[in-house]
């Protein structure tokens, strides 16, 4: 029995062993004629694919349809091989937070791409991590290199000057997804005019129906702006001509005195808010638990787009104080890239093919952010925000929309009455105020719609000039690149999305503190956080 | 040549390895890093700077006090239900035992989020009553672990004990606290320290329950986010004695109760 035993065991001993160096084998042999990427990127921030075909199909003016069937990277490696005749295979992985991504990296993962924030690209810029991108991935003559032909002028700017020992980011980065940090709220609850300062926080009005992120940086970055909201909102100081270099120098403080402010600050708001929040904002915006969030700019319309569903509007304001202006970007880490060029070949082909536009355009359909890209020669880009957001085709869509409820009515008795009455009026009124009134405008798409739902929009559609993001020297882009729209959605997603010049002008990125910052920093976190003894005795 | 004997207890080195892996090696790791500070040389800074700020102070005073309130409570209901389950004269009292058990199978993240629903409905506005949440959240998430310890001690009592006690002219009374009571404690022991630690430590039910306030282990969770492995370390180390020195009080407790009371039987 005994000597039975043994032997089972050394068999199973054999097995496992035999396994495992075959397994050893085959990786070997594999890396030998196929690259291995190895990606690390945020949960849910890249096109996964599985469109329906009938409800996600983008199409654009030019005739250009985009569908996302299959992940992005899996289409990667066969663009890759098709482009470039060279296998590669992609391991992808995520992360849900930069110091997860650091602190994966400091265990022992190695990772050749990444894709954390500004702030962590700067601190890996400065721990000596990063590989900079080479020559030939700057080469705009070269057309598969659609990261530099297609990359926003304004973002290349503020990469531009974004500099850490004399170091430029552009060297060491490449812009994915961007955005700004500010309020998503509630309409009909809250003015407009007091989300649209970072004051909210401490508002009576409001009391216990905000949440914040539970994010040290970004209620440092708020409270910044409430403790010396008298300086930056003084107008003198606005019209100053280093406006912007002040202003980031005010919200990037992390000396005694202005952490000390921040502390009693943010003491102050702990109380006066619902809570911080990880990740239930966005759920409790829609269920309307809270009436207003702080919260980044792509998942303000995410949450945006989650209340239209339900029937609820809800706005997204970034504060006139200022507002945290972030991005994320891919590295190429020295570990993983370790001089091997193919590798880095890949990794920068990696980068390319999700700034081509279309693919760009995926992800930001998919996901809800805002590419970095403007796509240079190709207007795609543009093409896509007028088809979300142009008010002509959103009438289009309300008039299909409209068109299916009346078949629906029709099979279904119990709404009929009500239904028809105002399908009925609709068509009556319509054709009175399209001849009486504006017959050339309105006759295109008024044929179901309701007619003084039409008047209404009409009167609010707005232009909204966009023309920095595409071209910044041209005086007259903003003319060129400019969205017709319904004032509503210039509240809503599309500023969200792409928030005008003026938001742009009053934004600030966030740097990567100095250890003595840092520290400062961390510490009056936890103590805004921890229980304050000192309140058993007041 | 020493022949190698197969022997019963060599099936124990399975467990012994895993045991040096993943429990011995971390808690070295833990405690050399609470004594380091970031260069790795020696110090106690992370100590001093634990226990001489009023705020991380006001933060253990604050996870003991939410602990013991959660751990009394969950004892309290617990107990009743796991006597009845263990004592009671139901014929299908495995299917009642079920009923109790029965949350555990659910994941308690989802739990707690249908909690969370609950207590919304019931007081509005869950922001003016954090704490109270957090107690009932806790309790609702760990009354479990407290109810099967219990009814394991209680099934395993002899019911002739009881019969006896009462034959001798004890009242019901007499016979929980002097009978009963006593030869539960080791089930009330495990159900302790079963939910004792967890409700020091688990911010997850404070984070859905919206309590911004910081506990023991999110005040851990925190330090190893911004990269401060040494202070998190300390504190996990801190914790880690303050559990220990916990389970050898009850313990100790608990033995001299026993001793005496069965000197006095």
């Amino acid at each position: 029995m005994r000597r039975r035993l043994i032997a089972f065991l050394l068999i199973l001993t054999l097995v496992l062993g035999c396994a495992s160096m075959t397994g050893c084998g085959k990786e070997g042999a594999d890396s030998s004629d196929v690259v291995v990427l190895r990606i690390s990127n945020w949960e849910e921030y890249i096109d996964l694919g599985e469109w329906d075909e009938e409800e996600d199909l983008i199409d654009l003016e030019d005739g250009t349809e985009i569908l996302g069937v299959n992940a992005m990277y899996e289409d990667f490696e066969e663009w890759y091989y098709d482009t470039y005749g060279i296998e590669v295979r992609i391991e992808y992985s995520t992360f849900g937070t930069n110091e997860e991504l650091y602190n994966q990296m400091t265990i022992g993962d190695v990772y050749d791409l990444a894709c954390p924030s500004e702030y962590m690209i700067m601190k890996m810029m400065r721990e000596d991590m990063l590989v900079p991108y080479s020559e030939n991935f700057r080469d705009v003559e070269d057309e598969n290199n659609y990261y530099e032909r297609g990359l926003s002028p304004y973002i290349r700017s503020v990469y531009d000057t974004l500099n850490i020992d004399g170091q430029t980011l552009s060297e060491y980065a490449s812009g994915y997804m961007w955005g700004t940090y500010g309020i998503v709220y509630n309409p009909e609850l809250v003015d407009e005019e007091d989300a649209s300062s970072w004051n909210i926080l401490l508002s009576d009005k409001y009391n216990k129906q905000i949440t914040i992120k539970d994010s040290v940086r970004e209620c440092l970055f708020s409270a910044l702006a409430m403790v010396y909201y008298d300086d930056i909102t003084d107008e003198e100081f606005v019209s100053s001509d280093d406006y912007q270099e002040r202003l980031s120098d005010y919200l990037n403080r992390t000396d005694k005195e202005s952490v000390d402010a921040v502390e009693e600050m943010l003491s102050r708001v702990k109380d006066n808010v619902y809570s911080f929040e990880t990740d239930a904002g966005k759920a409790d915006m829609v269920t309307g638990k809270v009436l207003a969030n702080a919260q980044w700019s792509g998942d303000a319309v995410y949450t945006m787009d989650q209340a239209d569903e339900d029937g609820i509007e809800l706005c997204y304001a970034a504060p006139d104080e200022g507002t945290n202006l972030w991005f994320d970007g891919w590295v190429m880490l020295k570990k993983g890239i370790s001089q091997d060029l193919r590798k880095q070949h890949a990794a920068e082909a990696f980068v390319n093919y999700v700034s081509m536009p279309e693919n760009a355009i995926r992800n930001m359909y998919y996901i809800g952010y805002t590419s970095v890209i403007s796509g240079g020669d190709s207007n795609l880009i543009f093409q896509y925000i007028d088809w979300c957001y142009g008010a002509e085709e959103e009438d289009e869509e309300e008039a299909e929309e409209s068109e299916e409820d009346t078949e629906d009515v029709a099979d279904d008795a119990e709404d009929a009455a009500e239904a028809s009455d105002d399908a009925a009026d609709s068509d009556v009124d319509d054709s009175d105020s399209v001849d009486a009134e504006d017959a050339g405008d309105a006759g295109d798409d008024a044929d179901s719609v309701d007619a003084e739902e039409a008047e209404d929009e009409e009167e609010e559609l707005v232009e909204y000039k966009i023309g920095y993001f595409f071209d910044m020297d041209d005086p007259d882009a903003d003319d060129e690149y400019c969205i017709i729209t319904t004032i509503d959605q210039t509240k809503r997603q599309l500023y969200a999305q792409y928030p005008p010049k003026a938001v742009v002008d009053r934004s600030v990125v966030m740097r990567c503190f100095d250890n003595e910052g840092n520290d400062r920093v961390n510490r009056m976190w936890t103590n805004v956080r921890c229980f304050d003894l000192m309140s058993l005795f007041r | 040549m020493n022949k190698f004997h197969f022997d019963r207890k060599h099936l124990t080195i399975p467990y012994l390895l895993y045991l040096a892996v993943f429990v011995v090696v971390p808690l070295l790791v833990v405690i050399y890093y609470g004594f380091t500070d970031s260069e790795g040389h020696i110090s106690f800074t992370n100590f001093v700077a634990f226990f001489c700020n009023t705020k991380t102070m006001g933060t253990l005073l604050y996870s003991l006090v939410l602990a013991i309130i959660v751990t009394i409570i969950c004892l309290l209901l617990a107990y009743p239900v796991a006597y009845i389950l263990a004592k009671g004269e139901y014929s299908r009292k495995h299917s009642f035992l079920m009923v109790f058990v029965l949350p555990m199978w659910i994941n308690f993240t989802l739990r707690v989020t249908a909690l969370k629903e609950i207590l919304t409905l019931l007081e509005g506005n869950l922001a003016f009553h954090p704490f109270l949440n957090t107690v009932i959240g806790m309790v609702y998430d760990f009354l479990p672990f407290m109810i099967m310890p219990l009814y394991n001690a209680l099934t395993k009592l002899d019911n002739s004990m009881i019969e006896a006690s009462r034959d001798l002219g004890a009242n019901g009374r007499q016979t929980f606290l002097k009978v009963i009571l006593p030869l539960s404690v080791p089930g009330i022991i495990s159900g302790i320290t079963m939910v004792f630690l967890p409700a020091m430590t688990n911010y997850v039910v404070l984070d859905m329950v919206y309590n911004s306030t910081y506990i023991m282990g999110s005040l851990i969770g925190s330090y190893f986010s911004s990269y401060d492995w040494n202070n998190g370390s300390l504190i996990s180390a801190v914790l880690l004695i303050l559990i220990g020195l916990f389970t050898i009080l009850t313990n100790r407790m608990a033995g001299d109760k026993d001793s005496r009371e069965r000197g006095r039987v």
